[in-house]
């Protein structure tokens, strides 16, 4: 008590800055003393997409209303979910009952052993209910290592071509006859006429460029390619990718291209679409919403198809994005847990509005019966858009759900940049003379992706 | 020099000054006014919204939205979180550094040496080495997510500790401390009664500098910290960004609370700061 008196008479010296800072300490502990936040409800559930959280209250509200439902739901932003979602796996600490999360922060999940994966196993959950079958197959694929299913899947995603038909039309043409991207591009060649003199075409033909790594990931899987085997292991380099790195990158070289850098999200971009720079873009279900918000002044003036396929007969839809339903290990109510997932993700209700809402089509195979997937859109002219994309849902590609995909990913991106400066220093724009330079250039990208796997003392590649 | 001349250098300096103060002012003065700004007029002009009001700004336009929405998300419990680890991490680094500097430097013990070396050599190693075995050892002690976490590797910083190392050698004479020992002082007496005054003005600015560090701390609140409750403004700010959609209004809004208090603080231990710093520099 001496030593305390003493000590505090010699402070007194102290100024007054210094005791403020010593007044923060008692007052800021008191006030979180008594502001002590601490989970209440029974079940917790992350999120991140307000526009999902919209379509689940008026369900969740009802179940809470009718049988007591004890459920808070967290809407945070993505690298807000992530960084909680991977620090709780990685220190073994309480995360939520149940999460919802994109594809590109997943992936890190997967990384390490199947049996320290964050997220509990549905597999033979999935089986024992039957309900393995009732999803889209390919659409469990991003969730599911090793033949193990990790998450329920949200949506299907498939990709059409959607282009300015009031374009394309007022020039005599029929572009739904194009089933090959050649045919594609010879029938557009018409429209890319340079009326204003300045030596470059006042359209392009699709809007798409070697630095869009998202729509090189989905040409890349439309066309056969892919970065990863089954069993994991990169196939960045294989001769099926060269061939379609050239393909594309042959696209965008030379004086003849035939694709322009249209901004997907910037008010620019969304200029151009208006001003019909490109004629035709890449559409996975969920852009229509995008449009339809950001710029509907094309509404009325756009029509999907399928992707033109790479060869005859190929494939005519691709895949971009998509979200999962997972059940973290350290969920205590599994069940109940359960039970929500089964109302948000099998519930006609939410189908329903979440096609009506932001254009997504569920997963859900039983649920592609209902009617308003063949309501006319007019955005699109009148086209029956969900039937459209429901029927090429099954054709969309099996994804890998490697955590090391986004990083092949960026790879394959960089040796398409590399490739088209090659080919432009070069004056080549042949696929068949791109070809060994884009062969050489994936064996770089394929060891700098081996590199990066072989820090993982779990699943290292020589 | 006459008196009018040596008015017109003065009010030119001043002038200059004061053009340099306006220049640091103005991102903050963006910061603030973008603050005020909702998500549509973000980018409508380069400070203010254009529009029909006095000086072709649109008034009606700015708003105290983005505050509110702050409240409504809880960064309320973030600020505090923030005034908690800085305040408490401020105060005890500053107690235990001062004790490490006093007892390097004042105190004969066998190993002196050698432990002053060793907290030396301890300054060279970059902290972000430290990021992966801080972290598993805060794994294995059971320490993730609890403030302690965040708080315990805070309180013995070896700069700290060499830097009061050299304040007690420069403040402190032996003389005194053996008058104070012959008159029946303990170690800690003289520690707290005569040896923490002398370095007041260290104390003020290394107190700063340790709440400072610690109010913009990201990587460790980030690494340590998961639970919502218990994170700092600067992880609660972080992830306001999203990843197809930010609302920079908001962001702004988040920026300003948190500049604002560490602002005021440095105003008031500004003397402080600028003396400590200074301390010894003149001595001959």
């Amino acid at each position: 008590m001496h030593m305390l008196s003493t000590a505090l008479l010699a402070l007194r010296s102290l100024s007054a800055g210094i005791w403020v800072i010593v007044a923060l300490v008692v007052v800021s502990f008191v006030a979180l003393s008594f502001s002590s936040r601490e989970r209440t409800a029974s079940l917790e559930m992350w999120m991140f997409s307000p526009e999902h959280l919209a379509m689940y209250d008026p369900v969740l509200e009802d179940r809470e209303a009718a049988d007591e439902l004890d459920l808070h739901v967290s809407l945070m932003s993505i690298a807000a979910l992530k960084s909680r979602m991977m620090s709780g796996f990685f220190g073994g600490l309480d995360t939520a009952d149940l999460i919802e999360v994109e594809r590109a922060t997943v992936g890190q999940a997967f990384m390490g052993p199947v049996d320290a994966i964050g997220f509990r196993d549905l597999t033979s959950r999935l089986r024992d209910e039957g309900l393995l079958d009732t999803f889209n197959p390919p659409s469990l694929s991003p969730w599911s290592v090793d033949g193990r299913v990790f998450g329920l899947p949200h949506d299907v995603h498939p990709v059409m071509l959607a282009y300015r038909a009031d374009l394309v039309e007022a020039a005599g043409i029929d572009l739904q006859q194009a089933t090959t991207w050649q045919e594609f591009f010879a029938l557009l060649q018409p429209v890319m006429t340079d009326a204003d003199g300045d030596g470059k075409p006042d359209r392009y033909a699709l809007s798409m460029w070697v630095t869009q790594q998202d729509n090189i990931e989905l040409l890349l899987m439309q066309g056969g390619g892919a970065l990863f085997a089954a069993d994991g292991s990169p196939t960045v380099d294989s001769a099926r990718n060269a061939a379609l790195l050239a393909e594309i990158v042959s696209w965008c070289a030379g004086p003849n291209r035939v694709v322009t850098d249209v901004d997907e999200f910037s008010a620019a971009g969304h200029q151009d679409r208006i001003n019909g720079v490109a004629i035709a873009y890449l559409c996975p279900d969920w852009m229509c919403s995008v449009w339809r918000m950001h710029v509907p002044q094309i509404g009325g003036k756009m029509k999907l198809m399928p992707l033109p396929a790479f060869e005859p007969g190929g494939r005519r839809t691709s895949v971009r994005g998509g979200t999962m339903l997972g059940f973290p290990r350290t969920s205590k109510n599994f069940d109940r847990a359960w039970e929500i997932a089964m109302l948000l993700y099998n519930s006609p209700e939410i189908a329903r509005t979440l096609y009506k809402e932001v254009d997504i089509i569920t997963p859900v195979q039983s649920l592609w019966s209902d009617p308003v997937y063949d309501e006319p859109d007019p955005f699109f002219m009148g086209q029956a858009k969900g039937r459209m994309f429901i029927e090429l849902a099954p054709d969309v590609p099996v994804r890998t759900s490697s955590p090391y995909n986004q990083n092949a990913v960026l790879e394959f991106r960089d040796a398409a940049v590399n490739l088209l400066n090659w080919a432009n220093t070069n004056g080549v724009d042949e696929p068949d003379a791109l070809r060994e330079q884009a062969q050489q250039l994936l064996h770089i990208a394929q060891k700098n992706v081996a590199r990066q796997m072989a820090r993982n003392v779990f699943t290292g590649v020589e | 020099m006459s008196q009018p001349r040596f008015r017109i250098r003065i009010l030119a300096l001043h002038a200059f000054l004061l053009g340099l103060a306006l220049l640091v002012l103005v991102p903050f003065t963006w910061m603030f006014i973008a603050s005020l700004k909702s998500q549509e007029d973000f980018f409508s002009g380069m400070f203010f919204p254009p529009g029909d009001g006095a000086f072709g700004i649109a008034w009606d336009k700015l708003t105290w939205g983005n505050y509110k929405e702050l409240f409504n998300l809880g960064f309320e419990r973030a600020f505090l979180n923030s005034v908690f680890y800085s305040s408490t991490s401020a105060v005890f680094a500053t107690l235990f550094a001062a004790a490490t500097g006093y007892v390097l430097a004042k105190i004969d013990f066998r190993g002196r040496k050698f432990l002053t070396v060793l907290v030396l050599s301890a300054l060279v190693i970059p902290p972000t080495l430290l990021i992966a075995p801080s972290y598993e050892l805060l794994y294995r002690l059971g320490m993730l997510d609890t403030a302690w976490g965040l708080l315990l590797p805070t309180l013995s910083p070896t700069f700290g500790a060499f830097l009061f190392r050299q304040a007690v050698k420069q403040s402190v004479p032996d003389e005194l401390l053996e008058a104070a020992r012959i008159d029946g002082c303990s170690e800690l007496s003289i520690f707290f009664v005569v040896v923490l005054p002398l370095v007041r003005p260290m104390i003020g600015a290394f107190m700063l500098i340790t709440f400072l560090g610690m109010w913009n701390n990201f990587i460790s609140p980030q690494i340590v910290l998961q639970s919502e409750a218990k994170q700092p403004l600067s992880v609660a700010i972080a992830q306001l960004r999203g990843v197809y959609r930010t609302d920079y209004g908001l962001l702004m809004a988040a920026t300003v609370v948190s500049v604002a208090p560490v602002a005021l603080l440095f105003l008031m231990l500004q003397k402080q700061f600028i003396s400590g710093l200074t301390s010894g520099a003149v001595k001959g």
